[in-house]
């Protein structure tokens, strides 16, 4: 009884090993590029907001009245024109586009859209601001006068969000319409989209791709191998540790911005962080490089102010290392505050997302080296964020960016009136910055604006009412064969697939 | 045997209330609040009074007891309740990507046997032999290795590397056949790899118990040619064990494939129950849990009336 394998067999099977390849599972339909996104969108529902990978998807379907150009500015989408009337009335211009069921787009489609997110019983993202609205005129079908009921500069700035897209009225009981390049072709839950090109998009010549095949790959590195085995065209969140190699690969393309960013946030609603010298002896305890480095892998920057990018009109050179790190001022605010033998503290942050534990990690040693002793908690993200709504922290680490480059945007996280949320800290309510928050969402005049800004960051600077740590680059990869596609500046990075219309892949 | 299948049965229903009941109060006591997690997305804070409409919208406003039993009137009725998400029907999710896990197990079952069940009994006729000394360590390799370890290094060589193979993910068998099969390839022979080594080493030690019993000796007396003694005598008296071993680790993957999943970008069953406990989607959590346990209960009430079949000793006990 014995088993013989031939030598010659054996050689031969096994150099026949490498044309086993299956080309099915990769096989590219021309014109089509293959997305590797990095979860599948929870729901692409136009008005909600379930994440940036569902946005993604979401500029490719909806477009709203006004959008971002690759130079990050505002540009006209469904409208081809707008501009203030007055001190509380804005007006839109609509350009003649059409909905995917093939009906022309009306002043009737904004009023309604608007109408939807204001509803009662609505949960739009932007609901409570489109209560703001007074009144939605339409004089003509293709002119619309947005009414608010107080004067508001960043109209603009919401109308360009991915999370109020113009539907058509025609959309009202069912499946939502929009006026994007591509239109949903089918869908395969939890797995992949395949999107097609819509013929009737209303920039001539555009889009350029016949679709786009998005699949979704949680996994990072499998996300990074799928591209470099060829899988996919192109991928979002390139993690840290592999852009260097990505750079390094002459068939691929890494395109990177610093827009989001990590920060603390402290309860204040307790001691000691009811003390701004504790919170400032905070901002001045760590060294922001270290967590570049430890989290990053060294692809970002620190954040020694508020998260107002260098390259924003609205940067303050003179406060951009308003909190920078010296252990010694740190210590002798902490003395001021009566806290010179050091405390303990709980430090809340989560072990769901490696740059989040890896951020509180480093700040626990440096908080540890002035004295703060500070107890980690890591749950889960989902558990996280409960805690951190309900305020049941001392300290705790944050990540994010904001939803625009306007600095009424950090509203989001300094604004003490607004709910309890785990994205700001928890009770620290500084008058001077609700003020000049206010004044800045109301003021017209950009150079009076500018100065609100850069007041707003003097106070926040003593005030601490978050604790800027680090931006953290963000990187779209692809293959050398794309063209087209952008990493839009700074906090608009998540908007980047606004560019899918003008891709192409070679 | 009649009365014996209806307290069986009765049992095991009364395994899955049990089950349905833990699950419902752990899913509800750990913190964590769908509502506000669908509505602070992307790090924003959601408006309270958005968040106090969803859960208006999705009954979660209403007393625990009240959800309790609507959730029993539903699973009595065989509704699994819809995602808290999107309101897609979990039943239905769950009817797509089940049969998609058991695919993925099965496969690797099969490799699993197809390796470990000769190369066990290649090593147990020449024990102590080199050949038996090296597969022995192989197999504890294989067996001390973490799948994510095999999965990742397969990933890294066969697609990136050599790029035979996709790096991952998923395709319908009924649109494309062939890249059906090489996408399950490398994920099936992860788990596999384990799994055979399990397989060699029971194949192993029960061929051996078994070579030494009294009729494999008198058939070697008789002269019966040694293949034919290998193949009738000894290997199918080891497989009982072996079959046994194997059943057990098959349930335990049903729940248990979720690296393999993950690092495959396999949409089956257990990737679906870890992406629903992050999302505290509570009917999709308490859907899939369910239906696990309830395979595992139908399994061991199958087994439980098959010994009372062969043993009426069994039943009457």
């Amino acid at each position: 009884m014995s088993f013989v394998t031939s030598r010659r067999a054996f050689v031969a099977g096994a150099a026949a090993l490498p044309f086993l390849r299956m080309p099915g599972a990769r096989a590219a339909t021309p014109g089509v590029l293959t997305f590797g996104l990095s979860s599948f969108p929870p729901s692409i529902e136009p008005f909600a907001n379930t994440g940036t990978a569902a946005a993604t998807i979401k500029v490719m379907i909806y477009r709203g009245l006004l959008s971002y150009g690759k130079d990050g500015l505002l540009r006209g989408d469904l409208a081809e024109s707008w501009g203030p009337e007055g001190q509380t009335a804005w007006v839109f211009k609509l350009r003649d586009a059409t909905f995917h069921n093939g009906e022309k787009l009306t002043s009737a489609d904004v009023k309604w859209t608007i109408e939807q997110i204001a509803a009662e019983k609505s949960t739009a993202f932007f609901r409570k601001e489109m209560q703001g609205v007074a009144a939605v005129e339409t004089p003509d079908d293709r002119t619309v006068r947005l009414v608010m009921k107080e004067p508001n500069v960043t109209v603009p700035r919401l109308m360009a969000s991915y999370h109020l897209p113009i539907i058509s009225k025609a959309s009202a009981g069912g499946e939502a319409i929009g006026a994007g390049p591509f239109k949903v072709k089918s869908t395969e839950r939890g797995v992949s989209m395949e999107l097609e090109a819509f013929d009737k998009y209303f920039r001539p010549g555009l889009p350029k791709l016949k679709g786009i095949r998005a699949i979704a790959y949680k996994d990072e590195n499998l996300r990074v191998a799928a591209l470099q085995a060829g899988d996919v065209d192109l991928i979002e969140y390139v993690p840290w540790q592999s852009m260097e190699a990505i750079s390094k690969d002459p068939a691929l393309t890494l395109d990177t911005t610093d827009g989001p960013f990590m920060y603390l946030v402290f309860n204040g609603a307790k001691k000691p962080f009811d003390d701004a010298r504790v919170r400032k002896a905070v901002a001045h305890a760590i060294n922001r490089d270290d967590i570049v480095k430890a989290a990053f892998f060294g692809r970002g920057s620190g954040l020694a102010h508020l998260p107002i990018a260098e390259g924003s009109e609205f940067f303050n050179a003179e406060y951009k290392d308003a909190w920078s790190y010296d252990p010694a001022l740190s210590k002798k605010l902490l003395t001021e505050a009566g806290l010179g033998g050091g405390f303990s503290c709980s430090l809340l942050s989560t072990a769901q997302y490696g740059m989040h534990k890896d951020t509180a990690e480093v700040v626990q040693q440096h908080l540890m080296a002035v004295g703060i002793n500070a107890q980690l908690n890591l749950p889960d993200w989902a558990t996280r964020v409960a805690l951190g709504n309900k305020g049941q922290y001392d300290l705790a680490v944050m990540g994010t960016a904001a939803d625009s480059n306007d600095p009424d945007g950090l509203s989001n996280f300094i604004d003490g009136t607004l709910s309890p949320s785990y994205v700001r800290s928890h009770g620290v309510k500084v008058d001077r910055i609700i003020e000049l928050l206010q004044a800045g969402r109301v003021e017209f005049d950009e150079a009076k604006r500018k100065a609100i800004y850069k007041e707003l960051e003097k106070v926040a600077v003593d005030e601490v009412p978050i604790a800027g740590l680090a931006w953290r680059s963000q990187g779209y990869a692809m293959k050398k064969g794309v063209t087209g596609f952008k990493n839009l500046p700074g906090a608009l990075t998540f908007y980047s697939g606004l560019t899918f219309e003008e891709t192409s892949i070679g | 045997m009649l009365g014996y299948a209806a307290r069986r049965s009765v049992v095991a229903l009364g395994l899955v209330w049990v089950v349905a009941t833990l699950v419902f109060l752990v899913i509800h006591l750990i913190p964590g609040d769908p509502a506000e997690l669908l509505l602070s997305q992307g790090g924003f804070a959601p408006d309270p009074a958005a968040v106090a409409e969803l859960r208006e919208r999705l009954g979660l406003d209403r007393p625990l007891p009240e959800q309790y039993l609507a959730y029993l009137g539903d699973l009595a009725r065989g509704d699994l309740g819809r995602s808290l998400l999107d309101e897609h029907p979990v039943a239905e999710e769950i009817a797509l990507r089940l049969p998609r896990t058991l695919e993925l197990i099965l496969a690797a079952a099969l490799l699993a046997v197809a390796v470990g069940l000769p190369l066990g009994t290649l090593a147990a006729l020449r024990a102590g032999g080199i050949g038996d000394r090296v597969l022995s360590v192989l197999a504890g390799v294989a067996m001390s290795v973490p799948v994510f370890v095999i999965g990742t290094l397969a990933v890294l060589v066969f697609a990136q590397k050599l790029r035979w193979v996709s790096a991952g993910g998923f395709t319908p068998f009924d649109r494309d056949p062939l890249g059906h099969l090489a996408l399950l390839a490398m994920p099936a022979a992860t788990i596999a790899v384990g799994l055979a080594a399990v397989v060699f080493r029971m194949t192993r030690s029960s061929i051996l118990e078994v070579l030494g019993r009294d009729y494999v000796r008198t058939a070697v007396a008789k002269g019966v040619a040694p293949l034919r003694i290998v193949v009738h005598h000894v290997v199918r008296n080891a497989l009982i064990p072996v079959v046994t071993v194997l059943a057990l680790h098959l349930g335990t993957l049903l729940g248990g494939t979720v690296l393999v999943e993950y690092v495959f970008n396999w949409p089956g069953l257990s990737g679906y129950l870890v992406n629903a406990v992050e999302a505290r989607d509570y009917p999709e959590v308490m859907g899939i849990v369910l239906v696990i346990s309830v395979l595992f209960v139908l399994l061991n009430l199958a087994v439980d009336l098959l010994y009372a079949l062969l043993d009426p000793r069994v039943r009457h006990a």
